[in-house]
């Protein structure tokens, strides 16, 4: 356990070493969010969001319970469409496209745009099933393509060494640290472009968490992560950028190591030395 | 140490006694309900002693021969009133119904007699019992055994001697012998001759087709022609078969000696099975027993059906049953999914529910009446009109069968099932659907690849529901193609095999038929309780395997406690 805890400092120190580096404008941005609103019925729930995401890089979102930030992360890949009485005005490009796009196909999006929940929420499956599920759905047919993808996904979560003897063994017999790892190979096993992360630890416990935020360091070479997170400490370990929501307004947006060291806002400032929040 | 009565009523145990009571009772009347119709209904298999009795009535002496079935005490002024003389001071009698058989030769199965005016009772060992395939019973003393009309064996004592039990063996190897044929001719009229009979009814209609079509194909006809001919060449043979070995079981006679002294001639051909019950150890009791039992489950009726078995009944009720949730699993999950995932959620959803919900509550009868009118006449004649003109008018569908008495008891089960898979569908919890939304899956992909098969378990109690409502549901059968007596099962080797239009027998209409509509109702009664408890244990089979397949399920997608 020790030993985690030094690697994990190590890899602390590297990312604030980057980040002084980091500009926003020089990135490739992924997603731009261009005057977002969200209705819930007559409520307003978000206030014209602007933003960018940038491209192999984690993004995290900061603020109070109630404040947006699952809100707006599930408008990334239109988990909004399922709440009865929910509208949406403004642009979310994707590459340049906007996925409010009547033409965009849901499906397809959500392909590229890839979540996993707060809960780990693996199918009653075998965790070979629960990986190949995506594929699948796709209509891969090919034996070896899915054995393939199956064990680069679960390498890839950091869990193929765990479990690879019981591959065909029930995925509802995992911890919940190594369920909610699997349901990152799950989604990652369809290759998307994004990684939307909704509180990913917050169910689990203090050594899972940290497997979590390691895999996060890991993944970002590969894809582009927005994470939401209630644990400031979780979000200044793990992300290059920082967005700070407050009552559905984003009140400050901009390279992590800045936003927590020297906050522009006074909002901003209040949380996160726990003034309020 | 004393508490008070608040405290005692505080500390909940006076609830704690209440639940407890409520549970023993219903136990009580459970196993109770079940131990009776056990008793009763399985009773009647073993073998009872034959008596043979002294019998004084008013100065008039006889013997009676037969089993003691029950005794009742009468009131004395009751008896009286008949006429019967009772001592002064005696405030009952006893009475005792004995089951004397040989109806042919008597009047009644069943006597009532006086306990009092019995001088004498005996448990000869030499008496027999015979089941016969006509008129009931038969209890007497074995005499002559004949060949062809010429004795082969006469002995006219009452004693157990060598030479008497030579004669049984004789009887009983001529017994054997009619069994051998009589199976040998069933084989031939149910089998051989039943589907010659169902091959040249298929050419008739095929010939009448074709007249109603107005053709012209002489081809076709000469072959109907020629096949027809072929056919009833192979029937002719059969017959002759037939004839033959008709003869040859009717060959046999027996003389006995019967209650009142007379000699009577009976062809061995009428006899099932024949024994001494008072001559037979405990082994052979249990034998018998269980031949009978197995008789019971594995035979076809007799004699309106008080007599053999019940296969057909036991076929017919499982066979529905399983169409039943054959057509009611899909028909009931498919709304289910529907008005739960699809319809959006409002005034009329919420409307068609409370309709749901009440179509369960509808009487059964209302049912029977809706599948006769609807199915029977209005859908099986339009399908009689459109498939089988050839048929008519002669009905095919368009007359209560297996089919319509499944769909009718598909359609009064239904709510059970759509309500059952509902409660499952929500109980899937949100997040596995997103789980499976965010992997890029469709709506439809999501419920036929996770929902659905989470949500099984709950499909399948609906589905045990439905079996245990339908399976004991008798008055919308009566309607729709239940009958006393089906001459064939629902599953043979003619082509379809399954033949959906043919009426079946059902083992709650056989209770209330054997029970109540038969004419002879005082032997008849023990079958009624042997059905019963038969009933019960099919509906049990059948639930207790649904139950595996869901438990099973319920293992397989053991859901997230989320």
């Amino acid at each position: 356990m020790t030993s985690e805890i030094k690697t994990h400092a190590i890899d602390i120190a590297s990312l604030q070493r980057d980040s002084r580096t980091l500009r926003l404008e020089e990135e490739t941005h992924t997603l731009q969010v261009r005057d977002l609103k969200l209705f819930y019925g007559q409520k307003e729930a978000l206030h014209g969001i602007n933003m960018d995401i940038a491209k192999n890089r984690v993004t995290a979102f900061i603020g109070p319970s109630g404040c947006g930030k699952s809100t707006l992360l599930r408008c990334f890949n239109r988990m909004n469409d399922l709440v009865d009485g929910c509208r949406i005005e403004g642009q979310l490009l994707l590459d340049g496209e906007n996925i409010y796009d009547r033409s965009v196909n849901v499906a397809d999006l959500r392909r590229r745009v890839g979540m996993v929940f707060q809960k780990p929420n693996p199918f009653p499956k075998s965790i070979y099933e629960n990986v190949a599920y995506g594929l699948r759905i796709q209509g891969v047919k090919k034996k070896r393509v899915i054995d393939d993808t199956v064990e680069w996904a679960l390498r890839s979560a950091a869990l193929w060494d765990e479990v690879k003897d019981r591959l065909h063994e029930s995925a509802l017999g995992m911890s919940g640290g190594q369920q909610q790892r699997l349901v990152i190979a799950r989604t990652v096993a369809v290759k998307p472009e994004v990684l939307l992360l909704d509180e990913p630890a917050s169910a689990l416990d203090p050594i899972s968490t940290l497997k979590i935020e390691e895999l996060i360091h890991e993944l970002k070479r590969d894809f582009t992560i927005v994470i939401v997170t209630h644990n400031m400490q979780q979000a200044a370990r793990v992300s290059d950028y920082t967005a700070f929501m407050y009552m559905g307004d984003l009140i400050e947006f901009g390279v992590t190591d800045t936003l927590f060291t020297n906050p522009a806002e006074k909002q901003t400032e209040d949380y996160i030395t726990g003034r309020y929040g | 140490m004393r508490i008070s009565f608040s405290e005692w009523t505080k500390s909940g145990s006076p609830w704690v006694w209440l639940n407890a009571g409520a549970v023993a009772i219903s136990i009580i009347m459970v196993v109770g309900l079940l131990a009776l119709i056990a008793v009763r209904g399985l009773g009647h298999f073993w073998p009872a002693d034959v008596i043979q009795a002294d019998y004084e009535e008013n100065g008039r002496q006889r013997t009676i021969i037969g089993e003691l079935v029950e005794r009742e005490m009468v009131p004395a002024p009751q008896l009286r009133g008949a006429g019967i003389e009772v001592p002064e001071g005696v405030e009952a009698m006893a009475r005792d119904l004995i089951k004397v058989g040989n109806r042919d030769f008597g009047s009644a199965d069943f006597i009532w007699a006086m306990d009092h005016f019995i001088t004498h009772t005996q448990r000869p060992a030499m008496l027999f019992a015979a089941e016969r395939l006509e008129w009931g019973n038969f209890y007497g003393y074995l005499r002559e055994v004949k060949e062809a009309g010429q004795s082969v064996g006469r002995h006219t004592g009452y004693e157990k001697t060598q030479e008497y039990l030579t004669l049984w063996a004789e009887f009983q190897q001529r017994i054997d012998r009619v069994l051998d044929i009589r199976e040998q001719i069933l084989s031939i009229e149910k089998k051989d001759i039943g589907s010659i009979n169902y091959e040249i009814e298929r050419l008739r209609l095929k010939e009448r087709s074709l007249d109603l079509e107005q053709s012209t194909d002489t081809a076709a006809y000469a072959k109907i022609e020629a096949r027809r001919s072929e056919l009833n060449a192979e029937y002719e043979q059969l017959q002759q078969r037939l004839t033959d070995l008709y003869q040859q079981i009717n060959r046999d006679t027996f003389v006995a000696e019967i209650a009142d002294g007379r000699e009577v001639e009976i062809a061995v051909a009428k006899i099932v099975r024949a024994f001494l019950p008072n001559d037979m150890g405990l082994a052979a009791k249990i034998i018998h027993y269980a031949e009978k039992v197995w008789e019971f489950l594995s035979d076809e009726p007799r004699e309106a059906n008080t007599e053999g078995g019940i296969f057909p009944a036991i076929f017919g009720t499982v066979m529905m049953v399983i169409l039943m949730s054959v057509l009611v699993t899909p028909f009931g999950v498919i709304a289910a999914v529907y008005l739960r995932e699809y319809a959006k959620q409002g005034f009329i959803t919420r409307l068609i529910r409370i309709a749901v919900n009440n179509l369960a509550g509808v009487p059964s009868i209302v049912y029977g009446v809706f599948g006769l009118g609807f199915f029977v006449y209005f859908l099986g004649g339009h399908i009689d009109d459109l498939f089988f003109p050839e048929a008519k008018p002669s009905p095919t569908f368009g007359t209560g069968g297996l089919m319509w008495a499944s769909i009718t008891l598909a359609l009064l089960t239904v709510p059970v099932v759509i309500v059952a898979t509902e409660e499952g569908l929500a109980r899937i919890p949100r997040a596995v659907r997103e789980g499976s939304l965010a992997l890029g899956a469709t709506k439809f992909e999501t419920l036929w690849k996770v929902v659905l098969p989470m949500a099984s378990p709950a499909m399948m109690t609906g589905v045990i529901l439905a079996i245990a409502r339908a399976a004991g549901e008798v008055a919308p059968l009566m309607l729709v193609g239940v009958v006393k007596l089906a001459p064939s099962l629902p599953l043979d080797t003619n082509y379809p095999y399954l033949h959906l239009d043919q009426k079946f027998m059902h083992l709650g209409f056989h209770i209330y038929d054997v029970g109540f509509q038969s004419p002879n109702v005082e032997a008849a009664r023990p079958l009624v309780y042997a059905t019963a408890l038969l009933l019960v244990v099919v509906i049990a089979l059948l639930n207790f395997s649904a139950i595996a397949i869901r438990n099973h399920l319920r293992e397989k997608y053991k859901a997230l406690e989320m």
